[in-house]
């Protein structure tokens, strides 16, 4: 299974020089398949790219296929979805699975998302490809060779946040974002749903030393501690703050390894960069 | 006037390394006339703007913002804005008034859960909402004039005339042209081969479109949809966006200034804008000044020839 990052960024899309090398699209990451399968979780404006990209292949034809999850409804991991031709094209073939919210199903969300008061698609009735809409659950289901489970982690008074995990073969990723630790329960949970995963991408926008008003993100603090308690390979941390820039993040980045080779800690610790393929 | 371009791409943002010079933050104009601060759209483009505001020794407090319509390019700036977060401000919002939502309720949906974590009412600026429509001529305060026209666009759009003592800016960021598709509420099917409008259309076009020059007319800075090139409006005539050719048709007819292309194409880079420049300034045989717009840019009317 490969991994390719199309957006990293969290809250605002950040189009400049200062943020070309880590990207400034807004979540959206795919994974690649050993049988071809494609699978998307979250679709930020990074997934406009992918989309275009899918275009030369067999989506550009209308005979594409893709699972894509859904973490939440979220501006930065939905805005997205209506923008590449693929999701126009007849015969292309998307499954969506993920939370419903308090206000309604996912479906009903993405409706609304695409109704005519913002968006020139007039609804999903509109999107040219054949498209499902699935509501997550905890049991685990299968595509093509790919086991997917997923959990979710609650917040406060707003729609639940979901994780996923997809496996293939003896190889594991584990994709968890905007959480906030508030509570023990919740931590244990993602400590066991994170347990062994060759590679873990947290959301991890700021650091506990930032004195930052957030509405629920954990620090880069807590993903490592995660990472490190359930004995996870590889750490990257996404969901960029939209003020940091890339030479910020190359700092941040080499002091955390500073920290971690001093404490002799096995820990591969990487912050995700647009473009990147990474082999789970 | 002094006026200042924030964000000038369509459709969504792009960060990609050939769009860095005209930019790839969604639509987001800044217009400041003596101690009056005006906003036109809040797309990306807004976070910056507003950081700026922020290390002005004395930043405005009551910020007009002028919305064109809520698709998410042009509003999905609003929640990174800082001002909105601090009590000594005062924002008041303008847009299209529509029996389907309100202007606030619009907006308000658009930040709360499942969409966002935000409720208007625990903004610390004090918010207020005015709903709008085509066709008007208001003072905005003592020293602007702003007047409306109906573009046309999937579900309508206003267009704006922002205008002081000195000074006339004004802003169609999305239109189609005004001979092929008429658009309302409802929505348009593209068949792939356009289908012959009625008389009635034909008319509704052609008011629309002598109103748009009329907005137009005489100003120093017409600021105008030119997303699409030929080859692409043929495609997608459905999503009410113009060519460049469209827009200097209207800037000549007008009798502007100088004409900004905007609203960039989120596929278009830097050498294409470029190359499309240079076409209209190629065809243009009136003495139309014409440039594309780009993010950073600043507009005084010192500078116009």
């Amino acid at each position: 299974m490969k991994m390719q990052f199309w957006g990293v960024r969290g809250y605002v899309p950040t189009p400049g020089a200062e943020y070309l090398r880590y990207g400034g699209n807004t979540c959206c990451t795919a994974l690649y398949g050993a049988g071809g399968e494609l699978v998307i979780l979250d679709t930020g404006t990074g997934f406009c790219q992918l989309g275009d990209t899918l275009m030369t292949r067999e989506f550009g034809r209308g005979c594409g296929e893709m699972t894509l999850l859904i973490t939440h409804t979220y501006w930065d991991h939905i805005l997205g979805l209506p923008f590449p031709g693929i999701v126009h094209i007849p015969g292309n073939r998307l499954h969506l699975h993920g939370p419903d919210s308090t206000r309604g199903s996912l479906e009903m969300v993405y409706n609304g998302m695409l109704s005519p008061v913002y968006s020139p698609v007039y609804g999903l009735a509109h999107i040219g490809a054949t498209h499902s809409f699935q509501p997550i659950s905890t049991e685990p289901f299968m595509v093509g060779g790919m086991r997917v489970s997923a959990l979710p982690l609650s917040q406060r008074n707003h729609s639940p946040i979901w994780a996923y995990r997809v496996e293939e073969g003896q190889r594991s990723l584990v994709y968890i974002t905007d959480v906030r630790y508030t509570d023990d329960q919740i931590w244990k949970q993602a400590l066991q749903f994170a347990a062994g995963a060759n590679t873990l991408v947290h959301s991890a926008p700021y650091t506990r030393a930032e004195q930052v008003q957030d509405y629920g993100h954990s620090r880069v603090e807590d993903a490592i501690e995660l990472a490190q308690e359930a004995a996870v390979e590889r750490l990257m941390i996404f969901h960029h703050a939209q003020a940091r820039t890339d030479d910020q993040l190359d700092a941040l980045v080499s002091g955390y390894r500073r920290q971690l080779g001093e404490d002799e800690s096995p820990l591969i610790f990487d912050a995700a960069r647009e473009g990147d393929m990474v082999d789970v | 006037m002094i006026v200042r371009i924030w964000g000038t791409r369509g459709s969504y943002p792009v960060a990609r390394a050939e769009m860095l010079r005209y930019g790839g933050n969604t639509t987001c104009v800044e217009v400041r006339v003596g101690d009056s601060c005006i906003i036109l759209d809040a797309g990306t483009g807004l976070r910056q703007l507003g950081e700026a505001l922020g290390r002005e020794p004395s930043p405005p407090n009551t910020i007009n913002l002028l919305i064109t319509h809520t698709h998410w390019d042009h509003i999905i700036g609003f929640p990174f804005f800082a001002p909105i977060f601090q009590p000594q401000n005062r924002l008041e919002i303008y847009g299209l008034q529509r029996t389907q939502s309100s202007l606030r309720k619009t907006i308000a949906n658009a930040l709360s859960d499942p969409l966002m974590p935000i409720e208007l009412e625990d903004l610390r600026a004090n918010l207020s909402f005015h709903e709008i429509h085509e066709g008007l001529e208001f003072q905005l305060d003592a020293r602007v004039r702003v007047c409306t026209a109906r573009a046309n666009h999937p579900y309508r759009a206003l267009a704006y005339r922002v205008e002081s003592a000195d000074a006339a800016l004004v802003f169609i960021p999305d239109t189609g042209p005004f001979h092929t598709v008429l658009f309302g509420d409802e929505r348009v099917e593209w068949t792939g081969t356009p289908t012959a409008n009625s008389a009635d259309d034909l008319l509704a076009l052609a008011v629309m479109r002598a109103q748009i020059v009329d907005l137009a007319r005489g100003a120093d800075w017409l600021i105008y949809d030119s997303q699409f090139t030929a080859a692409q409006y043929a495609r997608f005539p459905h999503w009410g966006h113009s060519t460049a050719t469209h827009a200097r048709e209207i800037a000549e007819e007008a009798g502007v200034g100088q004409l900004l292309l905007f609203h960039h194409d989120p596929h278009h880079t830097d050498t294409q804008i470029d190359a499309m420049l240079a076409e209209q300034r190629a065809a243009c045989d009136s003495y139309l000044n014409i440039a594309a717009a780009y993010e950073g840019m600043e507009l005084r009317k010192e500078d116009l020839p």
